[in-house]
């Protein structure tokens, strides 16, 4: 197994950075897939983080001028790690402003994400800082539990968030969303029941819906949106909601050269 | 045979103990350690005899309890049994046991050590290594960064990082260049900031042993590789200008790094209060700003401030003012066990 890729352009590692920093704020513990053509961070919807799914999808051509891979052999050219996402967040904060940053798989007394930056100094060479983060290589037979999330068929339909910020200051425990454009999320308590109305938000036309009901409703825990809200750092380009009545809500966001999709339980 | 204590605790442990400390300093600002079969009393009264608390932990709250007293011969064969008298001012043992929700969750074991015939209380703390998840980082800083540099033999020391962060951050306010002084592991890192308006000097204690580090889980992580000394030093601005300062600027050219020549008449910093100790190979030193101007008249030279060997740390930066705590106290060279932060 090898991974060695470069960044050299200042505006690519800073939108990597932010990536990285957005996936340290969604996930704590994540899978990095690595393949020819694309990088993942992969979390999947185990008991313990709630039910919530995670995907990130980024085109490594996008963000690297080199990047080399083996995987695991050469039918399954993939490598899937794990690793505490905040420790990849930290060492690219050393690269602010950086030359260069290159990142490989190494072993050094045990399998790590070494991180190299390579620093403008006052001298003729340059300062690096390297990082070795320490990673763990997740096994062939259980790649099967780490693949892109299918939506199933939403029993309502897709539409546009076009402002996603505003939500973050709402407490929200209910969305639900019709076919007119129209998204609302709710909370209730026993003394108080709080609604915001969204208007005229698109409706593309994808996803089925289905004909009887008029409204679609998810009972989500506020915590795990305001936690996806709170991990956006940057308005997405395009914002995709559905909702499967009852079952989850399910967000498809594309921020430049990232698509994030995000997978909340419904609450039973 | 001396009266002694001998305890050990786990981090839930010690959570319990240093609430109770943290109870205790409420009455008084002293604290007795009065250990005995039925376990460790922590005893207090206050000033006015209107307050009074004991705690005693029974010897199965702890992971490992071992106490003696010191049974005292007479000629009438009536031994006495004199118990461990300790007494430890509040002052001293409450920092100890401040952050307790941080100590339950980092630290692995406490272990608690006092002699009657010592005149101490070792606390010790056994930090988690947690190996799965540390980050190893490293910084490799070019030797023409700084404004001056000589080192006698490749070294590694280990230090602790706040520490050194404060001080630097320090340093940034004051635009003034700093020295950092070091010898090989066990000496202490001394850095020093002198310039017209502030002056100002900081000694750390550093990793003693390196034979013993080796078998730390922690320097698992350090490359054993690593041959390049790790001197940091910020420059902010230089406020020394002229020839003096070219001469050793260009002395300090990379090739030095590996002098194949000895650098003779060099002494190593030395502990305070220690006999001078050479070392064979070749010692290691750094002269500091100040003393540049010293040399101005001998250009030629290697420009190093020859030391006496006898000569301990404070006599080597002359311009510290009086430091008495330090110069009676000095930083003992930290041992592996001593408890890494």
């Amino acid at each position: 197994m090898r991974f060695r890729a470069k960044i050299v352009d200042g505006a690519c590692l800073n939108h990597f950075t932010r990536i990285s920093n957005m996936i340290a704020k969604l996930a704590k513990t994540c899978t990095l897939r690595i393949s020819p053509d694309k990088l993942n961070f992969i979390l999947c919807d185990k008991l313990a983080n709630g039910g919530v799914s995670m995907w990130c999808e980024l085109e490594q051509e996008n963000f690297f001028n080199e990047y080399q891979m083996e995987g695991v052999s050469a039918e399954n050219n993939e490598i899937y790690l794990e690793l505490t996402s905040e420790n990849l967040s930290r060492a690219l904060k050393t690269a602010q402003n950086a030359r260069a940053l290159k990142i490989k798989l190494t072993n050094k007394h045990f399998p790590c994400l070494t991180v190299s930056v390579e620093l403008l100094s006052m001298s003729s060479s340059s300062r690096i800082v390297t990082h070795d983060i320490p990673i763990k290589v997740i096994p062939r037979k259980l790649w099967k539990d780490l693949q892109e999330p299918v939506v199933p068929d939403p029993d309502f339909f897709s539409f546009c968030l076009p402002f996603l910020r505003l939500c973050k200051i709402l407490n929200l425990q209910v969305i639900e969303a019709n076919l007119d454009g129209e998204l609302n999320l709710k909370i209730e308590t026993e003394l108080v029941c709080v609604t915001t109305h969204f208007k005229d938000l698109g409706n593309p036309p994808l996803g089925k819906c289905s004909s009887g009901l008029y409204f679609a409703f998810v009972h989500i825990d506020i915590r795990k949106l305001l936690q996806f809200l709170a991990g956006q750092q940057v308005n997405p380009t395009k914002a995709l909601c559905n909702i499967v009545n009852n079952k989850m809500v399910h967000f498809d966001l594309l921020h430049e050269d990232v698509s994030l999709q995000y997978f909340i339980p419904a609450l039973s | 045979m001396a009266a002694m204590l001998k305890c050990v605790m786990s981090g839930s442990q010690v959570k319990v103990f240093g609430k109770a400390v943290q109870a205790l300093s409420r009455i008084s600002d002293e604290l007795w350690l009065d250990p005995s079969k039925k376990g460790l009393a922590l005893r207090c009264v206050n000033s006015s005899r209107s307050a009074y608390g004991c705690v005693l932990f029974s010897p199965v709250f702890f992971q490992h309890y071992q106490w003696s007293a010191l049974v005292k011969m007479s000629e009438n064969e009536l031994d006495t049994t004199l118990n461990l008298k300790c007494k430890l001012g509040m002052k001293s043992i409450l920092p100890i046991f401040r952050c307790l929700n941080s100590l339950e969750r980092n630290i692995e074991k406490c272990k608690i050590f006092t002699r009657s015939d010592k005149c101490k209380v070792v606390i010790q703390f056994f930090y988690r290594h947690d190996l799965s998840n540390a980050v190893y980082s490293e910084m490799f800083v070019g030797s023409d960064e700084f404004d001056f540099f000589q080192i006698g033999m490749d070294t590694e020391i280990t230090f602790c990082f706040k520490e050194l962060k404060g001080i630097l951050t320090f340093s940034e306010a004051t635009h003034a260049p700093i020295s950092i002084y070091f010898d090989f592991p066990g000496k202490p890192l001394a850095l020093s900031i002198d310039d017209m308006l502030v002056e100002a000097n900081f000694i750390l204690a550093t990793l003693a042993d390196e034979s013993s580090r080796a078998s730390s889980p922690q320097s698992l992580c350090l490359s054993q590789k690593r041959k390049r000394s790790d001197l940091i030093k910020k420059k902010a601005g230089k406020n020394i200008t002229g020839q003096a300062l070219e001469c050793i600027s260009r002395k300090a050219a990379p090739r030095r790094l590996y002098p194949k020549e000895t650098l003779t008449n060099i002494s190593a910093l030395e502990n305070c209060g220690s006999p001078a100790m050479k070392r064979a190979n070749g010692d290691v030193s750094e002269v500091s700003e100040n003393s540049v101007s010293n040399t101005e008249e001998v250009p030629g030279s290697l420009c190093l401030r020859k030391c006496d060997a006898e000569k301990n740390l404070m006599e080597v930066m002359p311009n510290i003012s009086v430091l008495p705590d330090i110069e009676q106290y000095p930083p003992l060279p930290r041992q592996p066990e001593f408890g890494v932060e």
